[in-house]
């Protein structure tokens, strides 16, 4: 299967344009900014709404302010989604789903953590039911704080995101896979060892080519050690004996 | 009808001993009983007064008195006015009876109370884990739960430490009044 998967061409083309090297085919290369020009510009939103600042998105994303109009839309399921927004603090509970649901979004993915909460705990820095510190279980591109950010802070924030986009710097995606080992043991930390999602990273970054030497570590082999096989949910039908005809 | 049940309420409860009663206004009462005599002050009060919205329980901790304070909060459609009942239970065993039987959703605030203050209600239906399903701490409402300890223990923070901030120290300025010195 990992062979197959390994041999689907488009791969390296990926490769290629997702590290910021040029190639050596200036068409290519025209080609290649074309293609973050337009990635940049087409973005569905995942707004996942954890905490208050969430009361912001309504008019930033509807027509007083709008950001439809900078081609960005909201989007209902991670796995047709760009970018992760996170409004807010982030209870240890949320945090789980959290991962769950960025793990599950198709590369490249973005994150966006709105709030001063979601920077360094915010006004819930004392408490013990929040995660302080967003980025270290999982990557964020941009920060907007404020407490709460007003549509227009949120709006820039997004644009500088297009900004980075499109010149190639948004990248934290790939730091996921990178140093997933990293991550892992912040999440551990968290959620006690035998912590686990549905999604196989280790294996993703296989097939991206990700793979380097933060990728495994004793966190992974940890995660290896308590880590059940996923299976499918079982489903019985019964049916009642039909009636004689 | 409902004027006179205020009045008849006011003067019963007056009248007994070990119960405290303290009339705020027209709309808001205060009791204060003994944890033996609750269960029934909150009978008659639900029955012949008709007291029979239970619209919360909450629960105080006060560590230094070695007290949980419970407080049952009951309205009346018909006299137009709520009753707070306090009573205090010691904080040791921490083991109080449930109103299940008086009012139903009582299930529901002690449920949380149990979860947040450790306190165990007698009789209750159900007392497992409510909000904090994936916490084994202790319950984090006692008083004695340390949150900045545990925070502290748990968590780091992030520096900020930013350009115009060390512009302003190499000029001999910079921080003067930090957060923790205020506090
Ligand atoms: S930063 Fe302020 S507005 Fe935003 S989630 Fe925290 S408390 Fe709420």
């Amino acid at each position: 299967m990992s062979n197959e998967l390994e041999n689907i061409p488009i791969r390296q083309e990926l490769e290629v344009l997702q590290s910021g090297q040029k190639r050596t085919n200036p068409l290519a290369n025209v080609f290649d900014g074309l293609v973050k020009f337009c990635r940049s510009r087409s973005m569905f939103m995942l707004h996942y709404c954890t905490g208050c600042g969430a009361i912001e998105l309504p008019p930033a994303m509807t027509s007083r302010f709008d950001m439809e109009r900078l081609g960005i839309q909201p989007m209902v399921t991670p796995r047709q989604a760009d970018i992760l927004l996170i409004t807010g603090y982030v209870s240890i509970k949320t945090l789980k789903r959290i991962i769950l649901t960025y793990e599950q979004m198709g590369s490249p993915k973005y994150v966006i953590g709105i709030c001063s909460c979601t920077v360094n705990g915010g006004m819930y820095w004392q408490s013990y039911a929040t995660a302080k510190v967003l980025r270290d279980y999982l990557p964020v591109d941009v920060y907007i704080a404020g407490c709460m950010p007003r549509p227009e802070a949120v709006i820039s924030g997004l644009r500088e995101l297009m900004e980075d986009i499109s010149s190639g710097r948004a990248e934290s995606w790939k730091k996921y896979y990178q140093h997933y080992d990293y991550y892992l043991g912040n999440q551990q930390k968290l959620f006690g060892e035998d912590w686990q999602t549905p999604t196989d990273i280790i294996a993703e970054a296989r097939h991206y080519d990700l793979m380097t030497e933060h990728t495994l570590g004793e966190h992974t082999a940890l995660l290896e050690k308590h880590q059940k096989p996923l299976e499918a949910l079982e489903m019985r039908l019964s049916v009642k004996d039909k009636q004689k005809v | 009808m409902s004027k006179e049940l205020n009045i008849w309420l006011d003067n019963l409860l007056s009248d007994i001993e070990s119960v405290q009663f303290q009339r705020r206004n027209s709309r808001r009462v205060r009791v204060d009983v003994g944890s033996e005599a609750l269960p029934a002050l909150l009978e008659l009060l639900q029955g012949r007064a008709s007291y029979v919205h239970l619209s919360a329980i909450t629960c105080v901790d006060w560590i230094e008195d070695g007290q949980f304070e419970l407080v049952y909060h009951v309205w009346s459609y018909e006299t137009r006015s709520l009753v707070s009942v306090h009573t205090r239970i010691p904080r040791d065993p921490g083991v109080y009876l449930s109103i299940y039987d008086l009012y139903q959703p009582a299930a529901f605030f002690e449920r949380d109370i149990h979860e947040m203050y450790g306190l165990y209600f007698e009789g209750s239906p159900d007392m497992e884990k409510f909000i904090l399903t994936e916490w084994n701490g202790p319950p984090p409402m006692r008083k004695d739960f340390d949150g900045e300890a545990f925070v502290n223990e748990h968590f780091h923070w992030e520096q900020y430490h930013p350009q115009w901030l060390k512009d302003l120290e190499e000029e001999g300025g910079g921080i003067t009044v930090r957060p923790e010195d205020v506090r």
